[in-house]
């Protein structure tokens, strides 16, 4: 924002403003296109925060405000001001005529954007974050749904803290499961969460939003962040054992996935970077200013490029809007990764997916023991495979999940911060399982119309699926006792450890006097 | 050739005394518009930018504890810090930044283990008031806010605050049109108030009619959802310290005191309800309840009983439900 514009002194009352019509929501906030009146009806968007619903205490909003109205880039969505009205927090903002890439993307881009576009798009959202990490603040949420666009192309980055998303619907955010309202109590939006935010007591760090980016890069290339079909329970256990496999589901719609696939070829320099981004040790993952002087931004086009390649082929934000709402009250809208995951134009079949394009992200990493040459391959469909682990399948993940009980039970130091982060996890992991196990039922149930062969097909696949989510049950249920027993035998040893101090204290006193 | 000119690398000490020098030369010349000026700016913005990555380190480097302390020295010695405050509104927004960044490490440096940021503001007082009223100036409100309550970690210096005329106008501020404003104003009370416990006790107990009259009226009975919501959070945290317990007994004796708190249980608001509760409680756990306390207690019982009864918060919390028990049977028996 220029030095003139933020002289425009917007006025602090509701009376001042009108709200045309919603343009996004949340869980406790809403978006408005409105004008000012006193401005010659300048077109603002309006973000209203509920104060009494927003989980987030008064001084987190307080800091969100503040960040907001001291920020100043052309790439950062800056506040003209905020003001109170009854219990909401009213924040006037810019008003970005083309929406969020995310928006753009379900509506318009569902097999993702072209290379051209997304390094034009990465590459303005960088010299955002090299701001922000250059003034100290971690964004803590970038993903496409807070990467907002004018209608003359240029892009800026919204919403800092950690409340509901600016220009992003949560059309499913109702049907809050138990997963959901877990989630909520973390700060960003899990499928583009690094793996040390999962584990959060390592702390956030600048590096933390790098990964979010190079998550963000794999969405606007596919349409979707990686493992976005998972439940968000398994989305995350599997960032947390620090694998991202290939998924079962994976050979088995092979076939019918390699007719639909669109054959996509991106380039190395982006795959490339786009890796060195999502490394598992944050230390090794570049700053913003190092990404910005690499090569896949080399001959990047201005942010006009997009007015033509993309911005025309999307229809406003009021239409995609009012779309995602009629969209909303489908009864199969119900969907297993809860409030944060992106409406999918399919839905209809599942929150499984089975039918989308099989799996970009597969990282596989060695052993922790040379981490040195952590080998990963981003996999971009209709490229070839380079991984190692992508047959080790079924088994391996239950393999996983012991080693991981292992981990908790051996490790005693640990074993509480352990126990923090798994107990949770596997509960909302098990009610997830259950919710998929009645989707995959429903969808058995709907083919199960079709003609006799493919009703055996898919009768073993049936098998096949429940026995794997019957195993996976268990494993849970086993890792759950585990957990009670270390939780039982370190409760034991710390009552011991006390009486032992009681009694070593008891004869220091007694000797001393 | 051009490494041959190049001077030799300042001092910390060197950038505090340049900076002094930009900041005298903008103070005296800011009405003049020429191009020296300009450049005289930019030259100023740098020196604080050094100054603040001295301070605090750099992506290549950790701060080096000797540079702070001769940075420090140097520049309270003189007196750049009420150069820098005054000029602030003429600096670049992110130059404000800096400066503000600067101020707030400045507060925590220690020289020969003595917090010589302390002496200073004890021997420039005046600057907390122009501080305080930064507050009245949009531009630069959130910057001299966050230096002020990072002076105020200084108790002696947050004594001078609450006992300074600037205290009454906090009540004002909290109340500000603007959400930014107002918000760091009110952490900036509350700060003050909460703090240092035996300053805070001393404050309370030698102003307590003007400041809780102040306090009950201005903003428990705000029209303003927001400073109803963060007053009765505050009063809580006041009543409910240990500190405070000769004034909390004389608050929770007052009918008047009761009659607020009564309003504030009725609201619509769960989060101003479940605070208002926390301060109920004192008045009906209260052993030795004034005559008008219990005949107002006993002739809304009914109507507190189901109230309480019906009273829950969102997560489950077994100390509010066991508060909660308690003073339901304090009312019963009544």
């Amino acid at each position: 924002m220029t030095e003139e514009e933020r002289r425009i002194t917007y006025p602090l009352d509701a009376g001042s403003y009108s709200l045309l019509y919603e343009i996004g929501s949340g869980v406790s906030a809403v978006v408005y296109k409105a004008t000012c009146l006193p401005l010659n009806s300048a077109v603002v968007a309006i973000k209203a925060i509920d104060l009494e619903r927003s989980r987030a205490n008064l001084d987190d909003v307080r800091r969100e405000a503040k960040a907001m109205a001291l920020l100043s880039h052309p790439n950062i969505l800056r506040a003209h001001c905020s003001f109170t009205v009854d219990s909401y927090l009213w924040v006037v903002m810019p008003f970005m005529a083309a929406g969020s890439l995310h928006s753009i993307i379900s509506s318009s881009f569902p097999d993702g954007l072209p290379e051209p576009s997304i390094a034009v798009v990465l590459k303005e959202t960088l010299h955002a974050l090299s701001y922000l990490h250059g003034q100290g603040h971690i964004h803590r949420d970038i993903k496409a749904g807070n990467i907002l666009v004018d209608s003359d192309g240029s892009i800026k980055l919204a919403d800092f803290g950690v409340s509901a998303s600016i220009y992003e619907s949560h059309p499913s955010s109702s049907s809050t499961s138990s997963s959901s309202s877990f989630f909520n109590d973390m700060a960003g939006t899990p499928y583009w969460m690094a793996p040390e935010v999962i584990h959060s007591h390592v702390g956030y760090g600048i590096k933390a939003d790098i990964w979010s980016f190079g998550i963000t890069a794999l969405e606007l290339a596919h349409g979707r962040p990686p493992l976005s079909h998972l439940p968000l329970s398994k989305s995350l256990m599997m960032r947390i054992t620090s694998r991202l496999r290939l998924e079962d589901a994976h050979e088995q719609c092979g076939k019918e996935n390699d007719k639909k696939k669109k054959k996509k070829k991106f380039s190395k320099a982006f795959k490339e970077m786009v890796a060195s981004c999502l490394s598992q040790d944050p230390s090794k993952r570049p700053s913003a200013d190092k990404l910005l002087r690499h090569p896949f931004f080399k001959n990047c086009k201005s942010p006009d490029y997009l007015v033509k390649n993309v911005l025309q082929a999307v229809p406003t934000v009021e239409e995609r809007f009012k779309e995602i709402r009629i969209g909303g009250r489908h009864p199969d809208e119900a969907d297993s990764g809860g409030s944060a995951s992106p409406p999918v134009k399919n839905r209809r079949v599942s929150g499984w997916n089975f039918n989308e394009d099989v799996f970009k992200l597969d990282p596989v990493y060695p052993e922790e023991s040379d981490d040195k040459c952590a080998i990963k391959c981003i996999q971009f469909s209709g490229d070839e495979l380079i991984s190692n682990g992508d047959q080790e399948g079924n088994k391996e993940s239950k393999v996983e999940e012991e080693e991981l009980a292992k981990k908790a039970c051996e490790a005693p130091p640990n074993s509480a911060i352990l126990k923090e982060s798994l107990v949770p996890n596997l509960v909302s992991l098990l009610s997830s399982l259950e919710l998929q196990r009645g989707m995959v039922m429903d969808v058995l149930a709907h083919c199960g119309c079709k003609d006799g062969k493919e009703q055996k097909v898919r009768e073993q696949r049936e098998q096949q699926l429940l026995g794997y989510v019957r195993s996976l049950q268990q494993t849970v249920v086993d890792l759950n006792l585990q957990l009670q027993r270390e939780m039982k035998r370190n409760c034991e040893l710390e009552e011991a450890l006390d009486s032992v101090r009681r009694r070593s204290g008891e004869k220091q006193r007694t000797t001393g006097t | 050739m051009k490494g041959l000119f190049k001077s030799k690398p300042r001092t910390p000490a060197d950038v505090v005394r340049q900076t002094r020098e930009l900041l005298i030369y903008v103070d005296v010349n800011w009405n003049s518009r020429d191009a020296k000026r300009e450049e005289k700016m930019a030259e100023l913005s740098k020196n604080i930018r050094e100054l603040k990555s001295i301070l605090y380190g750099n992506s290549e480097a950790e701060p080096v504890s000797e540079a702070c302390a001769q940075l420090t020295q140097e520049f309270f010695k003189g007196n750049t810090l009420r150069l820098l405050i005054i000029c602030l509104p003429k600096l670049n927004l992110e130059a404000r930044k800096d400066a503000t960044q600067v101020v707030a490490n400045l507060q925590r440096q220690q020289v020969h283990s003595r917090l010589i940021a302390s002496d200073y503001l004890e021997a420039n007082k005046d600057l907390l008031d122009l501080l305080v009223s930064g507050y009245d100036n949009v531009d630069i409100a959130l910057h001299y806010g966050a230096m002020l309550r990072e002076c105020i970690r200084h108790q002696s210096i947050a004594r001078y605050v609450l006992e300074s005329e600037n205290m009454r106008k906090f009540f004002n501020y909290i109340q500000l049109p603007n959400f930014d404003i107002a918000s760091d104003a009110s952490a900036t009370f509350k700060e003050l108030l909460t703090r240092h416990k035996s300053t805070v006790a001393e404050f309370l107990s030698k102003n307590y009619d003007w400041f809780f009259k102040e306090f009950n009226s201005k903003l428990l009975e705000s029209p303003n959802y927001i400073t109803r919501r963060q007053a009765i959070k505050l009063l809580g945290d006041m009543l409910l310290d240990r500190s405070n317990s000769a004034v909390m007994v004389r608050y929770v004796s007052s009918k008047d005191n009761l009659m607020i708190l009564m309003n504030l249980l009725r609201e619509t608001s769960k989060n101003i309800q479940i605070e208002a509760f926390h301060v109920f409680k004192l008045f009906a756990a209260n052993q030795n309840k004034p005559q008008e306390i219990v005949s107002i207690l006993v002739t809304n019982r009914n109507k507190l009983l189901r109230l309480l009864s019906d009273f829950k918060t969102d997560k489950e919390d077994e100390q509010f439900e066991a508060d909660k028990a308690q003073v339901i049977k304090e009312i019963a028996a009544l």
